[in-house]
């Protein structure tokens, strides 16, 4: 029996009430649970906010919204989804998996775990009270100055996104370090790093790129905050600020950002795919490798951001030429799943559903994002709906879908429930059909003329049918979510079956109950290689 | 090879646009030499996008298809760790292909790039405002707004700013998109190649009404073009009736002086558009609405309602709505 470890103090010995109990908890599995119902709370809120969007445009002069509250609604999307829901529940996932997958009975550091999912929770709440304060932040998910400077944003909205920024920044940044000390520090005997499974590497790397991206966000923010409260003129232009000094700043972390986004999707992708095709990730090392290229390029890219504010040719040229080679890595992760899966024997369960679906809407959004690398397109594409329909396809068709694969691939270990089949593969091809309906027309709209973040447009310009069939696609997939949470609901609702490997997988979270005793492993296992439970179902196949 | 081009585009977008107006596109109405290279350099990248899309999504589709589990086939597949030869081409291969896209991008950037300024060119000033266009013919004495009006076939370089925050100026049939950016003074060019009205957006996120920031550049013959300066540099025709006189002073020395610019009068501000010559434009507001009798009177009576948050904090009354607006119908 191991001896009580720091990790496990007072909380885990002392009898509490349920509620207490995930309240004070400082286990990682219940925090990466934490994590991942609030993100999907905030997801299911940006959601709704997609959904009057896509009402507010269904036809031209629409009325639903006046200009306004769109604005509000766009901005909170974005921010919301991008802060509130997609990273926090990669992170939730991270928590949960993390400790599972290198062989640990938790992270480094769990209080400052506990610490980093309540700031999360406070920076969403906080940002969302702005409704009740005068108004929701309203220029956009990335803020440009001199909007946002308070002769333009009067109102406390922009305050309110800077500061549960600041939050969200604070609770990403203690998160990361926790992920990179508990990698570096606490694998199992024998796994080195070629042996860990890809879904802690992309999580490693996230780790670091948010370690180095968040700062300039923090700077980007804190100097716009000096401007609006303190009477400073970072970006104040009539009084010798810069306006594009906010757009440096803030891409210098927003184009990481998105590898932050996509990164752990890809992970869950690598993990799902050889478990569903019977073989190895094909070319594990390649693919770790271009996952770290692409965590070192993502900080070389982000003036491709900024291709119409009147760079000097050699940035255009530099920043193009970056935006391209970061499709190669990008590339070769594609080519390798296409490999796990040529020649393996195929089960199609929803996991794996998703996962194939992620992999055949990256490769669009991937696609229309090497059409936006080349400047001249981009001077026409840019800040139109193209680049809506180029990020959606990344983000929803890409991170969604692999959140989705991965909730229901690592539900049944969570909950010792699997969730049911039927309506996963509902679920799957609603969404799947009402995603392309939205997303694919965006890129039509761009190319004929319709710029981003317009709250309508007008009937003579031409634009009223795709907007109407997208607006379509959006209720298609917002009842796919229906089916999603009926499952959820009635599943939880079940007595747990607790089925210990239900998918007949390869690596270490799988060796353990459903759901995981406390400490997760008795006595801490040795591993030999990349697949130690596969290894130990077929000797004769082992690595 | 270009016309064909401009065929399969125009057949292309038919098929999506059915039932719509639009025409206003740089694909299959490019309108200068500029637009006809980015069409042609955005229809290679899709045709390498489509093609590398149908290989991969083809061998997704195989996969799928060839590689499913058989019923009843307990048996592991061949547990084939990787190729190091195909991984060195299949990224080798990209490589390529990168930077053919970035030797293109090159090559098109110079092609289209602003030429030498000469005496025949035609320059603008163009100043974006929260939400509406001023556009400055500094060799010509001429303020407009909303409209830009150009000799066709003439390089028309345009220096480019912001009076507040970041707009971005887009006529898609004419150029790329140029950020007007605050404190800062970028340059582009125009050259329309055909006579013809074409419209555009503010395309950079710029407040509450930049759904309603609109612009067109109307390409004239060179004769209709010097008509046009020289009825722009004189005064409009002193009002004739008394209700237009009437107006005149309601407008010019009223409380619309304080923003507007009529020359001629004692209205000298520049904090809304310049309205001098306001009826020989054919929309207003920021390119937003047809300039008509009713729209004109809607927009007096309560412009909050037709563009809400706009700067314009003025409503007439229904005792002087008539007269300002028999002399705004003066300013031609």
């Amino acid at each position: 029996m191991a001896a009580q470890s720091e990790a496990f103090p007072y909380t885990q010995t002392v009898r509490t009430s349920r509620i207490m109990g995930w309240l004070l908890t400082i286990d990682h599995k219940k925090i990466g649970i934490l994590y991942a119902a609030t993100a999907f709370f905030f997801f299911m809120v940006g959601g709704v906010e997609a959904m009057l969007i896509r009402l507010q445009l269904v036809a031209p002069d629409g009325k639903i919204l006046n200009p306004d509250t769109y604005n509000q609604i766009f901005t909170m999307h974005g921010t919301t989804m991008i802060f509130l829901a997609v990273m926090p529940f990669s992170i939730g996932l991270g928590n949960y998996l993390i400790p599972l997958m290198i062989g640990a009975h938790d992270v480094a550091f769990p209080r400052l775990n506990a610490l980093s999912y309540w700031v999360f929770l406070f920076g969403g709440l906080f940002m969302y009270s702005s409704f009740l304060a005068g108004g929701a932040p309203n220029d956009g998910w990335f803020s440009y100055a001199p909007l946002t400077e308070s002769a333009f944003s009067p109102g406390k909205g922009m305050d309110f996104w800077a500061l549960g920024i600041v939050l969200l920044g604070i609770s990403t940044t203690i998160g990361a370090i926790n992920f990179l000390v508990t990698i570096i520090q606490m694998r199992a005997p024998g796994m080195t790093f070629s042996r860990m499974p890809m879904f802690a590497w992309t999580i490693f790397v996230t780790a670091l790129i948010s370690v180095f991206a968040f700062p300039s966000l923090l700077v980007a923010v804190l100097l716009l905050l000096l401007d609006r409260q303190l009477g400073a003129h970072f970006y104040n232009v009539a009084q010798g600020g810069n306006a594009l000094l906010w757009q440096n700043l803030f891409w210098f972390f927003g184009h990481p950002e998105v590898y932050i986004l996509i990164l752990p999707a890809m992970g869950i992708v690598s993990e799902i795919v050889p478990v569903f095709s019977r073989k190895p990730l094909f070319g594990f090392m390649t693919v770790a490798i271009s996952t770290v290229a692409i965590g070192v390029l993502g900080f070389t890219v982000w003036a491709h951001h900024m291709f119409t504010t009147g760079l000097p040719s050699a940035s255009l040229l530099f920043f193009s030429a970056d935006s391209f080679l970061i499709g190669v890595p990008t590339g070769v992760k594609i080519f390798a799943w296409l490999g796990t899966m040529w020649g393996g024997k195929l089960r199609f369960s929803s996991p794996m559903l998703f996962a194939i679906g992620f992999i055949s809407m990256f490769l669009i959004g991937g696609l229309s994002g090497i059409q936006l690398a080349v400047v001249p397109a981009d001077w026409q594409l840019e800040d139109t709906y193209f680049v809506v329909g180029h990020l959606h396809y990344v983000l929803f068709g890409g991170s969604v879908f692999a959140i989705m694969g991965g909730l229901y691939y690592w539900f049944p270990k969570m909950t010792g429930r699997l969730l049911n089949e039927k309506l996963a593969k509902i679920h799957f091809w609603l969404m799947f059909v009402g995603m392309n309906l939205v997303f694919m027309p965006m890129h039509f709209l761009g190319l004929m003329g319709m710029p981003r973040r317009i709250y309508t447009y007008g009937a003579d310009q031409g634009w009223s049918f795709l907007n109407a069939l997208e607006t379509v696609g959006a209720f298609i997939v917002a009842v796919s979510f229906l089916f999603f949470l009926f499952n959820l609901i009635r599943t939880l609702s079940r007595p747990a079956t607790h089925p210990v490997d239900p998918w007949d997988a390869s690596t270490l979270e799988w060796t353990i109950s459903s759901p995981p005793p406390v400490k997760n492993f008795e006595t801490i296992p040795v591993v030999h290689s990349r697949r130690p439970l596969w290894d130990a179902k077929h000797p004769d196949l082992a690595d | 090879m270009k016309a064909r081009i401009k065929y399969f585009w125009t057949i292309f977008l038919f098929i999506f646009l059915s039932g719509c107006g639009a025409t206003t596109d740089f694909i299959s109405h490019p309108a200068s030499s500029i637009t006809s290279r980015q069409s042609d350099l955005y229809t290679v990248t899709l045709i390498m996008a489509a093609v590398i899309f149908v290989i991969v999504e083809g061998g997704i589709i195989i996969s799928v298809t060839r590689f499913r589990r058989r019923k009843g086939d307990t048996s592991e597949p061949r547990q084939n760790h990787g190729n190091v030869p195909l991984e060195i081409i299949w990224t080798a291969i990209p490589l390529v292909l990168v930077i053919t896209l970035f030797v293109f991008t090159f090559n098109t950037m110079n092609a289209i790039a602003a030429p030498q300024p000469s005496p025949n060119d035609l320059k603008v000033n163009v100043v974006g405002h929260q939400w509406w266009w001023e556009f400055d013919y500094p060799d010509l004495g001429i303020t407009t707004a909303d409209e830009l009006v150009i000799p066709v076939d003439t390089p028309v370089q345009i220096t480019l700013t912001s009076g507040d925050v970041v707009h971005s100026f887009w006529i898609p049939q004419l150029a790329g998109k140029t950020d007007a950016v605050p404190g800062q003074v970028n340059h582009m060019w125009i050259n329309a190649n055909q006579p013809g009205t074409f419209e555009g957006q503010c395309s950079e996120f710029c407040g509450i009404e930049h759904a309603l920031m609109r612009e067109r550049v109307v390409s004239v013959s060179q004769s209709d073009f010097q008509a046009w300066g020289s009825q722009q540099q004189s005064l409009p025709a002193a009002p004739q009736t008394d209700l237009e006189k009437q107006g005149q002073k309601l407008v010019a020395s009223g409380v619309c002086a304080a923003c507007h610019t009529i020359n001629g009068t004692n209205a000298k501000a520049k904090i809304g558009p310049n309205l001098t010559h306001l009826f020989s434009r054919s929309t207003f507001a920021g390119a937003s609405f047809p300039l008509t009798d009713a729209n004109l009177t809607s927009w007096l009576k309560d412009n909050q309602t037709m563009k809400p948050g706009n700067l314009m904090g003025i409503k007439v009354s229904d005792s002087q709505l008539g007269a300002i607006l028999a002399y705004l119908k003066t300013l031609k």
